[in-house]
C-alpha cells in the first residue's frame, strides 16, 4: 500500500492501514467512526500563547468538566549527538511544528500538541535553568515502587477527538506520509529519534469498548459511562488547577509549564471483583463519600466538584473506623497551597499499551501539569499514606490504602513545557 | 499421602471424576476438604495441611526473598474486623509464597509489603500486590493464589517495599529502600501434584496447631524464646490463642527518641511461637492505682527483640500491672486452622494483664 502524499484515500482506510501497521490497538476502537467531515485546518496566528491552553478549546459537560481529547499520542523523542541542537535542527523542528499549526485547527476537532523538554536536553548546555524553574531528574516517590525514568530530550504529546486527523499527524510527524490534512510537514526524524510512541483514550465508553486487556477481569466491569477503566469520572472541574495557576509567571519561561509524566499498569481483577461499589467508592474517593451515598454510578451526580475537601479532615479516624482511606482523600491533603487552591492540573487517559511489548494491557498515561514539579511530588508522596499505615495496621503500605493495590508504576518523566514562542529547543537561558 | 494418591483414593466427594483429568485437578477446589464443622473459637488443627516446594531464592539490597508454591490454598483475608473467607477460583494453579528476610540476621521481615509479577516469555501473566499471611507450618510470609498458562518457563519479579514499621537498634537505618528480584520458575504439574497433601484425621477442628514444617531452605518465622529476650521478662499472657510476653528494658533501643524504661511485647502463636505482626496495640501501665503510662505499644522492628511492640515508659517497678488492649486484630490473612483465633471469624481478643515480679 502506498501511503506517501496520497492525500484522497478515505480516512477509514487510513485508520486501517495505520492500525494494520500496530501500535495502535488502543484507537482502534474508532474504526467504527465514518465521520468524513473535513478536518478543520489552521491558522497559525490563531495559536495561542501557550501550548498548555487546551481548556478553551476542548469539549466541556454540563458542569463545566473539561472533556479531554478521546485519543491521544506520546512521541518521547531523542536527539542522537551530544551537545545542544545545531541550527539545521533547530530550523527542521521550527518548520515541522510550524506545518502542524497550519495543518489543524487548535481544538479537540483539529488537533492539540505541546512538545516538552526534560532536565537531561537541558544538561545538554553549560548554562542552568534559572531558580524559578523546578525541573528535576524525575524520582521514585513511594517507599515501593522501582519506575524506570524516561530521559529522552523531548516529549511531544498529541491529542484530538478525531482518530483519523490524530493519526495521520502521528504518522506524517514519523516519515510515514508526507502530508498531514493536506499540508506537508517535515518529519521529526529529520532531527529527532522517536524513541517511544505511546497512545491512548480517554472518555464515555472508550474504556468499555477497550477493556478486553490484561489487567481487567473477562467479565467487562468497566460501565459504558465511565471516561475511565476504574469505572469513575476523575478530573472534576473544582478539583483541578487552572491554566493560570500552573503557569510559570516569571521569568524567560514565563507562560509555560512543568509537566510530570507516569505510566502505570493498571490490574483491576480485585477492585472488580472482590469490592463492591460501595468499597470501590471508599478507596478512590473516601469512606465519608461511601457512608453519604455521593456517588451513584461513575460518579456523574457529583457534578463540577467530588467535594473531597469535606473528608480531608478526617481520613485518619477513617483509616481507624473503617479500615481504609481513599485515593481522593489522600492527594487532596496536599494539593491544595495556603488559600485552598488546587495545585496540580492532572491530564490522565487510558490505554492497553505495554511498553516494551506488544501485549494489550490495561494501563494509564498520567500527565500531571504544575508550576513546579515539587508540588507533584509532594502530592504523590501524601497519596503514600505512610502516615495512615503508622495509624493502624489495617491500611497497609498498598492495600486498603487508596488504589495504590491496583496501580503500578513503570515509568516517570518530567519535562518544561515552554511557551509557545520557545518551543523549538529552547536553551536554558533564553533572550 | 500424595494428593493424587489421595485422589485417585476417592475419599472425596467427586474427586474421582476429575482423576486423569490432570488439566482440571489443579484448578479446581473439588479436592480439598470442607473447611471442618465445629471448628472451635480458637486455634484448631486444619483439615489439611499442604506441602510447599521451594521455587528459588535471590537477594537485592536489604534483603533475601524466597519463593515457594503449593497447591491454591483458600484463607480469610482481614480487613480491621471483618473477615472473608477467599475461595480458591477455578483458573487458580498455584499458591504462590514469599518470605522476605535479612540475610545478615536472618530476621523474617513482617510489614515489608509485597508486590508480584508473573512473566511467560517476556508476556505478563499476572500482577498483584499480594497478602500478609499467617500459616501454621511457616508462619508469617506473603501470599497469593495465581492462575498459570499451563507448564513451562516463567519469570516471578518480587518487588519488596521498603518496611513501613518502626526499626531500632542495627535496624534503624536499614529497610528504608524497596527492591526488585527475578527468580526463574519451572511449572510443571506433574511436579506439584508430587507436593505432599496430608489430610488429618482425629485431631481435625481440635484445639492445636501442627507443626511448624522443617525450615531448612529458610529462616524460621518464630519469635524469639523467652530466655533469648533481652531484658528482664515480666510475664505472659495468651489472648485469643496470641501469646504476649512482656519484657522490661532499662532502656528504650537506640532509634527511639525517649528517656527512661522501654516495655516490649513479643507476640507469637500460641503452639509454634510464631510471630504475630501487625495488631494494634495499647497498654495501661499502673502503680499502686495510679496510671504511669497510657498508650500506643508502637509496631517495631529491632535485632534483638524481633518484630515487637513497645512503648517507652518512665519507669517499670515491682507491683507495676500492665494492662494491654488489642485494638485492631492482626492484620494478616489467615490460612486454615488460624481463621479463628487471634479475633479472626469470631473477634475478641480479651485484654490481659501482667503484674511485674
Amino acid at each position: 500500500m502506498q501511503f506517501d502524499g496520497d492525500t484522497d484515500r478515505s480516512r477509514r482506510a487510513v485508520l486501517k492501514a495505520a492500525v494494520a501497521l500496530g501500535g495502535t490497538s488502543a484507537l482502534s476502537a474508532c474504526l467504527d467512526r465514518t465521520d468524513d467531515d473535513p478536518v478543520p485546518s489552521g491558522d497559525p496566528d490563531a495559536k495561542p500563547p501557550r501550548q498548555h491552553a487546551w481548556r478553551e478549546y476542548v469539549r466541556q459537560d454540563d458542569h463545566g468538566n473539561t472533556q479531554l481529547p478521546a485519543h491521544q499520542i506520546l512521541l518521547y523523542l531523542r536527539l542522537d549527538a551530544d551537545g545542544p541542537p545545531a541550527a539545521d535542527d533547530r530550523d527542521a523542528l521550527a518548520e515541522t511544528l510550524a506545518a502542524l499549526d497550519r495543518a489543524y485547527e487548535w481544538s479537540h476537532e483539529g488537533l492539540l500538541h505541546s512538545i516538552a523538554y526534560s532536565p537531561a536536553y537541558f544538561d545538554r548546555f553549560d548554562a542552568t535553568l534559572p531558580d524559578g524553574i523546578d525541573l528535576p531528574e524525575p524520582t521514585a516517590l513511594s517507599p515501593f515502587e522501582s519506575p524506570a525514568f524516561d530521559r529522552q530530550d523531548a516529549v511531544l504529546h498529541l491529542a484530538s477527538d478525531r482518530a483519523d486527523a490524530l493519526l495521520e499527524a502521528d504518522r506524517t510527524l514519523r516519515g510515514e506520509r508526507e502530508t498531514a490534512n493536506g499540508v506537508t510537514v517535515r518529519p521529526l526524524s529529520d532531527v529527532f529519534t522517536v524513541d517511544s510512541r505511546r497512545t491512548g483514550f480517554v472518555g464515555a465508553g472508550l474504556p468499555a469498548r477497550n477493556q478486553d486487556a490484561a489487567g481487567i477481569p473477562d467479565s467487562e466491569p468497566v460501565p459504558e459511562a465511565s471516561p475511565l477503566f476504574m469505572g469513575f469520572e476523575a478530573g472534576f472541574r473544582g478539583n483541578q488547577a487552572t491554566e493560570d495557576y500552573v503557569t510559570v509567571e516569571d521569568g524567560p519561561f514565563a507562560g509555560g509549564t512543568t509537566k510530570v509524566i507516569a505510566n502505570l499498569r493498571q490490574r483491576l481483577d480485585d477492585w472488580y471483583g472482590e469490592q463492591s461499589h460501595e468499597e470501590r467508592v471508599m478507596e478512590m474517593f473516601s469512606p465519608g463519600h461511601a457512608a453519604a451515598g455521593l456517588v451513584e454510578g461513575v460518579g456523574d451526580g457529583l457534578g463540577s466538584d467530588s467535594g473531597i475537601d469535606r473528608f480531608v479532615g478526617d481520613i485518619e479516624s477513617d483509616a481507624r473506623e473503617h479500615g481504609r482511606v481513599g485515593h481522593a482523600q489522600k492527594a487532596a491533603r496536599a494539593n491544595r497551597d495556603a488559600e485552598g487552591n488546587v495545585r496540580l492540573l492532572r491530564r490522565h487517559f487510558e490505554s492497553t499499551d505495554d511498553i516494551g511489548s506488544d501485549q494489550k494491557v490495561a494501563s494509564l498515561h498520567f500527565p500531571s501539569l504544575q508550576r513546579r514539579v515539587s508540588e507533584f511530588e509532594a502530592v504523590r508522596r501524601s497519596m503514600n499514606g505512610t502516615d495512615l499505615t503508622e495509624a493502624t495496621p489495617a491500611v497497609r503500605q498498598r492495600v486498603n490504602n487508596g488504589i495504590l493495590e491496583y496501580i503500578f508504576v513503570r515509568r516517570r518523566g518530567n519535562f518544561l513545557v515552554p511557551p509557545r514562542r520557545l518551543r523549538v529547543f529552547p536553551t536554558p537561558r533564553p533572550e | 499421602m500424595k494428593r493424587r494418591e489421595l485422589l485417585q483414593a476417592g475419599g472425596l466427594a467427586g474427586a474421582l471424576s476429575f482423576a486423569g483429568c490432570s488439566g482440571l485437578v489443579e484448578t479446581r477446589a473439588t479436592g480439598v476438604p470442607a473447611v471442618p464443622e465445629n471448628r472451635p473459637d480458637g486455634i484448631y488443627y486444619p483439615s489439611h495441611v499442604e506441602g510447599m516446594s521451594m521455587v528459588g531464592k535471590a537477594s537485592s539490597g536489604d534483603y533475601t526473598v524466597g519463593l515457594f508454591y503449593s497447591y491454591p490454598h483458600r484463607f480469610w483475608n482481614v480487613t480491621g474486623d471483618s473477615v472473608s473467607l477467599t475461595q480458591i477460583d477455578i483458573d487458580d494453579a498455584v499458591h504462590l509464597m514469599a518470605s522476605v528476610w535479612d540475610p545478615e540476621t536472618e530476621q523474617v521481615l513482617p510489614e515489608t509489603g509485597l508486590s508480584l509479577e508473573i512473566y511467560r516469555d517476556g508476556s505478563l501473566v499476572s500482577q498483584e500486590a499480594i497478602y500478609p499471611m499467617l500459616s501454621q507450618p511457616m508462619g508469617f510470609h506473603y501470599g497469593a493464589n495465581f492462575g498459570l498458562e499451563g507448564d513451562g518457563s516463567y519469570t516471578v519479579r518480587l518487588s519488596v517495599g521498603a518496611v513501613s514499621t518502626r526499626r531500632t537498634g542495627g535496624f534503624a537505618d536499614r529497610f528504608t529502600d524497596p527492591a526488585t528480584v527475578d527468580v526463574p520458575f519451572e511449572y510443571s504439574e506433574a511436579a506439584k501434584n508430587e507436593i505432599s497433601f496430608e489430610q488429618l484425621d482425629d485431631r481435625v477442628a481440635t484445639p492445636g496447631a501442627v507443626d511448624p514444617m522443617s525450615m531448612e531452605m529458610l529462616p524460621d518465622a518464630f519469635a524469639p524464646p523467652e530466655s533469648d529476650l533481652p531484658g528482664t521478662v515480666l510475664g505472659s499472657e495468651t489472648s485469643d490463642g496470641a501469646r504476649l510476653v512482656v519484657t522490661a528494658l532499662e532502656t528504650p533501643p537506640d532509634g527511639i527518641d525517649a528517656e527512661g524504661s522501654y516495655l516490649a511485647v513479643s507476640a507469637r502463636t500460641r503452639y509454634n511461637r510464631m510471630v504475630i505482626p501487625a495488631m494494634g496495640l495499647s497498654g495501661t501501665l499502673t502503680r499502686g492505682g495510679e496510671t504511669v503510662y497510657d498508650g500506643a505499644f508502637e509496631r517495631t522492628l529491632d535485632p534483638a527483640l524481633g518484630y515487637h511492640y513497645g512503648a517507652a515508659v518512665d519507669g517499670v517497678e515491682a507491683g507495676d500491672e500492665l494492662t494491654l488492649s488489642v485494638d485492631v486484630q492482626p492484620q494478616t490473612a489467615r490460612h486454615e486452622g488460624y481463621e479463628t483465633a487471634f479475633g479472626g471469624l469470631e473477634g475478641g481478643m480479651p485484654d490481659v494483664s501482667i503484674r511485674a515480679p
